[in-house]
């Protein structure tokens, strides 16, 4: 029991309790009626009174029933409340777990049926609300605040201020539709502590906000958990959605690659998982462009207990085809549970699709029950049964080499691969065709040892002194984001642009130089000076690129000593004694693949894994590696790309079936998002269309493709603890209740009810 | 205990007094436990030696005696002489006293009218049996008495009673005190004395009951209650208003202060009665519904006030 206002309802008490009995003595409103004497009636009322002033009062019926109304409208006034739940907080932050995961139905609806843990979420979360301390009628101020924050991949706050107005909150909850994508809290978790701004204690400095009661409405499937921290004051509460036992079965990865020799000759891998200790086996349908191709029935292993040393054989097994499986299928292998012995490691399968296909595709892999042909059965999530893939159409890779000099190793290598076209270019050709625009027929453009003179500086506009041959930075630097070809004042008599132009638009494979600047932008790269011999210590062996190669053993006699800015937009991917020597750079439209040190000063040209990477690097800076991975988007995320130039009238259609439209920025970006579901987006617009895009009348479309497939995400069963970074919180063991129940208005029926019999006790009284 | 809302008030000896209740009355003759002085000649034994047949004592002979009551036959036997003494029969005083305050007035049926028909009938007897009846009426007045009669004798006299009787009206508030001092005063002899009240007396009673018996009277007093004073039919907040004094009491009814109030009357009449035992006097108390010749041959006679 708690009470809202015990203060007002003491002082009402106080006053109205006194008045009353004084009102009594006052307000009989006598008949008069005259009698032979009052001799006797003096003495019998003196005896009655004379004990005490208030034998008047003494077994008054009416006014103990009016006592009693009193008491009761008081208490009323007190406003007590049976709690359901403790609140601790006045200030209740309501984080809401909207990701996939959440659309599991396995939650009982109350009538014998199943919901999906949003919608129990969502109930629990009203629940919550109206479980809140009212400030009640009289003291508004002590009412209990609340925001809302729904989260997937990224936080959302529904309620951004703390509001103590429960229909606008409860409206804000119902307002909350499932996302398909991944679960990340700890943005969420900075929305909320952003709402609590810190604020400084005496002795113990500047600590967070005031403290809030943070509800966490999740099935504990939250994989970045351990980033998101509480403030030290906060109270967190888990509740847990969904059981811990529910089982599913689904995608968790999917890419396609064309054969080397035959590009017409498509594999498509599915990666499946299963995360229920029994074996299942599902039927994997294979569809393109929404008609079935193929199918194929994959049996999954059991879900099997980690640690426990049970069938450890057959577990490693397991484990290692899980990892090829999702390593084949581009998918992120599952992180192996860092919690309990007890957690279950889903099991892991996939199978391989083989067709014969040049165009392009989107293709879709489908479960279903064997024999059925209906989606698994005992399946708490439908999203993650569906995945697709847009898969590019087969074709060559056109590739220009640009070097100022002739290097054997390079054109060698290149003449020997599967190229529909190699042109060899001169540093003046191509800032020839740089101006005209014509370098986009190339798909990767080899730069052996040469630079655009913009590229090379940085975008401070400073050349690095070292740098040898750079010219004195005497032009203005140019302005990010706008064409190259607009640069600022340059001396009369020299060609303008292409001097300062970094480099255009493309794919590079940039050998024996350093960009500092691509697409207006830092490439992330700092090159620091020369470096003496060294050789490969490290690689990403897991990199698309870096797959086959194997660098082992290879020596560099001289290079240029870089360094990879933190957080900047390259990614080293292998490493000498001296530092990366390998750098993938993505910045703006440009993508870019940097060896910075000249091959003829090393000996990896005569390396085999020279031929390869050159292969790997030709196709994967091609797109032909990722297998359409840029037009996946997962669920959550935003979906950005460029239309060709002029396109216009850009109109996305989503896989409800709904269009909406997109704007299309003066470069010819869109972009749409987050995605709200998984499935087929078609984006569509006037103007002409790009080499992997299909052509309609007027104008072209562009498929993009939303799949869940995310391991964390598929394995379903809901934890019953939330490790957060600074608090290891255990889920409610219930739900809240039905929480706080207004007593007062019960108090006033019964002050109601007392009422009505003293009038009737009154009424028989004085008729009898 | 209310007023009497439209009291019927007797206007001749025939409401006061039935054809049957005359007969019923007739025989009876009034008695006291003591033997008065007389005034006249009377048909009631005296305390003096006198002029009847009754032989009472004899007493030797002094000079100066009458000869004609000497016992000759005593003389002859003793030689000694010795006087016979005969008893002597003188009427009895009979004084009828009647509140006519206010309060009398009250109750149905009314406690006045009763007192009226109980002194009409009591002093019929007495004027029957050739006893002076002298009535007053206790009342607002002169030494809180409205009118008195006078030393009626013979049964010629009852219409003058009556009238009497018929003519008091009740009403207004007086001294008891003062009433009874004055009856006492005004009083020559000895004899019986009833007094009609209902004896609710502010002041109280006690002064002048006492000056009442202080005169060696036979006081009988008469307490007449009406049956509403006996149980109130009264409920509800009231405020009571005293019909003689205006006096208000605020009482809320309750079945507690009723038991309170009947206990307090029952207190009340046990304390006037045993006020008149210890002098002597003869309590009645009656309900004003008490039919008249059931009070007159049936309690009083119970009591030794007629017989």
């Amino acid at each position: 029991m708690t009470w809202l206002t015990p203060l007002i309802g003491g002082i009402a008490a106080a006053i109205a309790a006194p008045t009353l009995i004084i009102l009594y003595f006052l307000k009989l409103r006598r008949r008069d009626m005259e009698i032979s004497t009052t001799l006797l009636w003096r003495k019998a009322i003196q005896d009655l009174q004379a004990n005490a002033p208030f034998q008047k009062l003494r077994r008054n019926i009416l006014l103990l029933l009016q006592l009693i109304v009193l008491a009761g409208v008081c208490v009323a006034l007190a406003q007590p409340e049976l709690a359901g739940s403790t609140l601790n907080g006045d200030r209740q932050v309501i984080l809401i777990d909207r990701s996939g995961s959440m659309t599991s139905v396995d939650e009982s609806d109350g009538k014998g049926g199943k919901t999906s843990r949003l919608e129990a979420a969502k109930k629990q979360a009203i629940t919550l609300i109206e479980s809140m301390r009212d400030g009640g009628l009289l003291a508004s101020d002590k009412a209990d605040s609340a925001m809302i924050i729904a989260f997937d991949s990224q936080g959302e706050t529904l309620q951004s201020t703390f509001t103590s107005d429960k229909e606008l909150l409860k409206r804000r909850v119902q307002e909350i539709t499932p996302r398909d994508g991944p679960t990340l809290l700890d943005e969420a978790m900075r929305l909320a502590k952003a709402q609590s701004p810190q604020r400084i204690v005496e002795g113990r400095g500047l600590i967070a906000g005031e403290p809030m009661a943070i509800h966490i409405f999740s099935d504990g499937r939250i994989p970045d958990a351990a980033k998101a921290t509480p403030g030290q004051d906060d109270h967190v509460e888990f509740h847990k959605l969904g059981q811990g036992d529910a089982t599913n079965v689904g995608i968790v990865g999917i890419r396609s690659e064309r054969s080397f020799e035959d590009p017409t000759r498509l594999s498509v891998f599915v990666s499946l998982q299963n995360n229920q200790p029994l074996e299942r086996t599902v039927d994997v349908e294979f569809l393109i462009d929404g008609a079935g191709k193929g199918i194929k029935t994959a049996n999954l292993p059991a879900a099997s207990k980690t640690g426990l040393g049970l069938n450890k054989a057959q577990e490693a097994q397991a484990a290692a085809r899980a990892r090829e499986a999702a390593e084949a299928a581009g998918g992120k292998a599952p992180d192996a549970p860092a919690t309990d012995g007890t957690s279950l490691q889903p099991g892991l399968s996939g199978v391989v699709f083989q067709i014969d296909r040049s165009d392009g595709a989107v293709v879709q892999a489908r479960l279903r029950d064997p024999g059925s042909g209906d989606p698994p059965s005992g399946d708490v999530m439908s999203i993650d049964d569906s995945a697709w893939l847009v898969v590019p159409p087969a074709r060559k890779l056109a590739v220009a080499l640009v070097q100022p000099g002739g290097n054997l190793f390079v054109s060698s290598v290149l003449s020997g691969l599967p190229l529909s076209k190699l042109v060899e270019l001169t540093p003046a050709q191509f800032q020839q065709r740089a101006q005209a625009g014509t370098l986009a027929e190339f798909d990767v453009v080899i730069l052996d040892r040469w630079l655009p003179d913009g590229a090379k500086k940085s975008p401070g506009g400073e050349v690095p002194a070292n740098t040898p041959g750079a010219p004195p930075a005497t032009t203005t630097p140019v302005v990010p984001g706008s064409t190259p070809t607009v640069a600022g004042p340059t001396p009369a008599n020299a060609p303008a642009a292409p001097k300062e132009a970094d480099l255009p638009p493309g794919r590079y494979l940039i050998l024996g130089e350093v960009p500092l600047r691509i697409s207006g932008q830092s490439s992330g790269i700092k090159l620091v000076g020369e470096a003496g011999a060294s050789s490969i210590v490290d690689w990403r062996r897991d990199h698309p690129l870096l797959r086959s190669v194997n660098l082992d053993g290879l020596n560099v006699a001289k290079s240029r000593k870089i360094e990879v800015l933190p957080g900047s937009a390259a990614t080293a991917l292998a490493w000498t004694d001296t530092g990366p020597i390998l750098v993938d750079s993505v910045a703006g439209d440009v993508h870019a693949v940097v060896v910075p040190f000249d091959l003829a000063e090393s000996d990896w040209p005569f390396n085999v894994s020279f031929v390869v990477f050159m292969a790997q690097a030709t196709a994967y800076l091609g797109d032909e590696i990722d297998g359409g991975a840029l037009r996946q988007v997962q669920p959550g995320s935003v979906l950005t790309d460029r239309l060709p130039a002029g396109a216009s009238d850009a109109s996305l259609k989503l896989p409800g079936g709904e269009s909406q439209t997109v704007g299309v920025g003066t470069d010819g970006r869109v972009v749409f998002g987050p995605l709200k579901e998984v499935g087929v987006y078609e984006l569509s617009w006037k103007g002409t269309a790009g080499a992997t895009d299909v052509k309609i009348s007027g104008g072209a479309k562009r498929f993009f493709v939303s799949s869940l497939l995310d391991s964390q995400e598929s394995d379903v069963g809901a934890l019953d603890r939330v490790e957060l970074s600074n608090k290891d919180v255990l889920a409610q063991s219930r739900a809240p209740q039905a929480a706080r129940k207004q007593i007062w208005p019960w108090l006033l029926l019964a002050g109601m009810l007392v009422l009505m019999v003293e009038w009737f006790v009154y009424n028989k009284k004085v008729h009898v | 205990m209310l007023p009497t809302i439209t009291p019927t008030r007797p206007k001749r000896m025939d409401d006061l007094l039935t054809s049957e209740l005359i007969a019923k009355l007739d025989p009876l003759d009034l008695s006291s436990k003591r033997v008065f002085f007389g005034k006249l000649k009377g048909e009631r034994r005296s305390k003096k030696r006198g002029q009847s047949v009754e032989f009472a004592d004899h007493r030797t002979y002094s000079t100066g005696d009458d000869i004609r009551h000497i016992d000759w036959n005593i003389l002859a036997r003793l030689d000694q002489i010795f006087l016979k003494l005969f008893l002597e029969e003188e009427d009895l005083s009979l004084q009828l006293v009647i509140d006519c305050s206010a309060s009398s007035d009250c109750g149905d049926p009314s406690k006045f009218l009763f007192m009226q028909k109980a002194i009409m009938a009591l002093g019929y007897v007495g004027l029957v049996n050739l006893n002076r009846v002298s009535a007053t009426a206790m009342g607002p007045g002169p030494s809180s008495v409205i009118s008195s009669l006078r030393d009626l004798r013979g049964k010629r006299r009852s219409h003058d009673l009556a009238n009497w009787i018929c003519s008091l009206n009740p009403g207004g508030t007086y001294s008891f005190r003062e009433a009874a001092e004055r009856i006492a005063l005004s009083r020559r002899g000895k004899g019986l004395m009833l007094v009609f009240s209902d004896f609710f007396f502010k002041e109280g009673y006690e002064q002048g009951l006492r000056r009442l018996v202080g005169q060696g009277y036979d006081v009988f007093v008469i307490q007449v209650l009406s049956p509403q004073e006996l149980e109130p039919p009264i409920t509800g907040d009231l405020r009571l208003k005293d019909v003689e004094d205006g006096d208000l009491a605020e009482v809320t009814i309750s079945a507690p202060l009723l038991k309170r109030y009947k206990a307090m009357l029952g207190a009340y009449c046990d304390q006037l009665r045993t006020f008149c035992a210890r002098r002597d006097l003869t309590l009645l108390t009656v309900r004003s519904d008490t039919p008249i010749d059931v009070m007159v041959l049936d309690y009083l006679r119970k009591r030794g006030i007629v017989k």
